[in-house]
């Protein structure tokens, strides 16, 4: 019945819809609120025009950032009924599936970045971001000759980060990371995917100095791969590749053994070439060492020993069955990889 | 009785080892049987990839084609081997070169990856093979007097384009079967956030935040425990639960349930015989 319903409603050309708009003045207001503004909305219109509305016929002093009304400038990024998006290739029709109450749109501002006004956010610390990780190139053509011949790059390469090139920097990834929700420190999926993409350029000259950036404390290790970034990106761009890129690029150039996060995936790398499985008791003091270890996790460590559900030391891990010819297979691929990298490096 | 294939997963045979002698007690009751896998290896845990792509392709390869000997879907009851697996497999089947380079040693055991079995969660296959009704007309002590907040976690849901199952921004499998199971669900927003599991040993403040946010507003709802369909959000919502609350002030506590020790509660397993005294915080 209640399908039939919503049926029915959607079939509608035209209605009433409220849209609860979030609103909140740092320089006045004590704390953030909501107001309700109920408009007729037509089928096809999108949030981005119903605000536009508002402002022009109901309240004049609601804020928000628009410009393109196209899905291109990236300057309408906001959370519609909970989730990041762009106003303006949003569908009020579509959305009303979406409302928790009925016909209720709720519009806020993106998350993880400073209030300014309203649904305005501060970019600043983003725009910083990407300073601090040098997300340009630094090219390696001469001034002299710039602007007078063409800087080539081949397709292979261009490939490498056409998709990267996509982001029109909204921030909706900013706005849903998890990371950053809990460290404001951290670099956040939209300067990683900067970072990634001027990392590949073959015509820049400084990707030693960002890689050492990006490696440090709150940068690429701290990623907790839970992909918020990629759902939520307005262009489908697949972020956890180039932070995954990044990663791969930052063993290869700074080898396994300079930071806890590449310590921690070398560790899978060799416990499964070993035995074919994890051997997790030993993770933390693989990944930050036997001090570190003793300090952080000791009382939850005598916990897990009590209740059996780590074994007390030393670790035994009963490798998996058929691990002679699984290893032999393994060992067989490393080489198929070294080969790459030599045909590569030709 | 419908047979699968059991991946094994690395936190399962070492650190939540409840989880799998869960299925093991109730598998027979639900029609199910549950082949383990004793060759199959580290899927990578969401690592491996960027380590070294081609063995994480190697890998994951040969585990599915040790399922695909017995012409059976694989089974995964955690959420990162599962989405692991599931991205292995849609780049070998992307990519013929890819395939055909791990398939000549494989050939070595005998095995070939053909891409002929499915991987698939065990929530998965409680609702769509056995069913929730068949699931409800089996169930013997129904969990009504429980509030329940379903913590889907990230790797069942998200990407979708590997999981693509459950709505990632409004999931609902998990809590069709704690209704079925007679049990009442919160309205919980962080039902498809992360746990911060995967930076625990690199990013452990950072981790602790997100684990407290999850745990408190499940505290605040009043829920009676938490269930998971991962043994990794498990852990971190259990296993780190009083230092993450710690490092948020926040003083209480909350049971965390596996998927498997729910459905084994409702088909009348003990919680002895279900081994959630194993559990840190009971």
């Amino acid at each position: 019945m209640h399908m039939t319903g919503a049926a029915e409603q959607h079939k509608e050309e035209k209605r009433d819809i409220t849209f609860r708009v979030f609103r909140f003045n740092p320089q006045v207001d004590i704390k953030p609120y909501f107001d309700d503004y109920t408009i007729p909305v037509e089928r096809g219109i999108t949030v981005l025009r119903a605000l536009n509305y508002i402002k022009e016929h109901v309240d004049p002093t609601v804020s928000f950032r628009a410009f393109c009304q196209a899905g291109i400038c990236g300057s309408c990024g906001m959370r519609v009924n909970g989730i990041s998006k762009l106003a303006c290739t949003t569908q009020v029709w579509e959305e009303l599936d979406r409302c928790k109450e009925p016909g209720i749109l709720k519009v806020e501002p993106l998350r993880n970045m400073p209030p300014i006004k309203d649904l305005i956010v501060d970019m600043d610390p983003l725009v910083d971001k990407m300073k601090h990780y040098m997300n340009w190139i630094d090219s390696s053509m001469p001034e002299s000759e710039m602007g007078k011949k063409e800087f080539l790059v081949s397709e292979d390469e261009f490939l490498k980060y056409d998709k990267a090139t996509d982001c029109i920097l909204c921030a909706s990834c900013v706005s849903e990371c998890t990371i950053l929700r809990a460290h404001k420190e951290y670099v956040s999926p939209a300067v990683l995917l900067k970072s990634y993409r001027m990392n590949v350029d073959s015509r820049d000259t400084i990707h030693d100095t960002r890689l050492a950036e990006l490696v440090k404390d709150h940068g690429v290790w701290d990623c907790t791969h839970c992909y918020r970034c990629q759902e939520t990106c307005v262009k489908s761009i697949p972020i956890m590749d180039a932070i995954h890129g990044i990663r791969e690029n930052a063993l290869e150039v700074r080898g396994t053994k300079d930071t806890s996060g590449a310590k921690h995936a070398e560790a899978f790398m060799d416990d499964i070439a070993k035995k074919g499985k994890l051997v997790e008791a030993t993770l933390p003091f693989r990944t930050n060492g036997v001090l570190w270890t003793v300090k952080n996790l000791l009382p939850m460590a005598v916990k897990m020993i009590m209740k059996r559900r780590t074994p007390p030391p030393p670790p035994m891990v009963k490798p998996s069955k058929g691990i002679k010819a699984f290893r032999e297979e393994f060992r067989e691929m490393t080489e198929h990889v070294k080969d790459d990298q030599q045909s590569h490096n030709k | 009785m419908k047979r699968y294939a059991y991946y094994l997963s690395c936190i399962n045979e070492s650190m939540t080892k409840e989880l799998d002698r869960s299925i093991d007690l109730w598998q027979k009751d639900l029609d199910m049987e549950l082949i383990k896998l004793h060759e199959s290896t580290c899927c990578g845990g969401s690592n491996l990839e960027y380590v070294s792509p081609k063995h994480f392709a190697l890998v994951n390869a040969r585990n599915i084609a040790h399922a695909e000997k017995l012409g059976l879907d694989l089974v995964v009851s955690c959420n990162t081997c599962l989405m692991t697996i599931r991205t292995a497999k849609k780049k070998l089947d992307e990519s013929p070169d890819l395939k055909r380079e791990v398939n000549e040693l494989l050939k070595k055991e005998g095995l070939e990856y053909k891409g002929t079995s499915e991987v698939r969660h065990l929530l998965w296959v409680l609702i769509e093979d056995v069913g929730l009704d068949v699931i409800k007309s089996k169930v013997k002590v129904p969990l009504k007097n429980f509030t329940i907040a379903p913590f889907y976690g990230c790797h069942i849901l998200r990407p979708s384009t590997v999981l693509g199952k459950d709505n990632p921004l409004d999931p609902s499998s998990l809590d069709q079967l704690i209704e079925a199971l007679g049990g009442t669900t919160i309205p919980y927003e962080h039902k498809n956030r992360c746990c911060g599991f995967h930076t625990l040993l690199v990013a452990e403040e950072e981790s602790l935040n997100v684990a407290a946010e999850a745990l408190a507003e499940a505290i605040e709802s009043k829920a009676d425990f938490i269930v998971t369909p991962c043994p990794l959000c498990h852990t971190v919502l259990d296993g780190y639960q009083a230092k993450a609350l710690k490092q948020a002030h926040i003083n209480a506590s909350i049971p965390v349930l596996h998927l498997s020790e729910m459905v084994g509660l409702a088909l009348g397993y003990t919680k002895k015989q279900l081994g959630i005294q194993r559990h840190i915080v009971c």
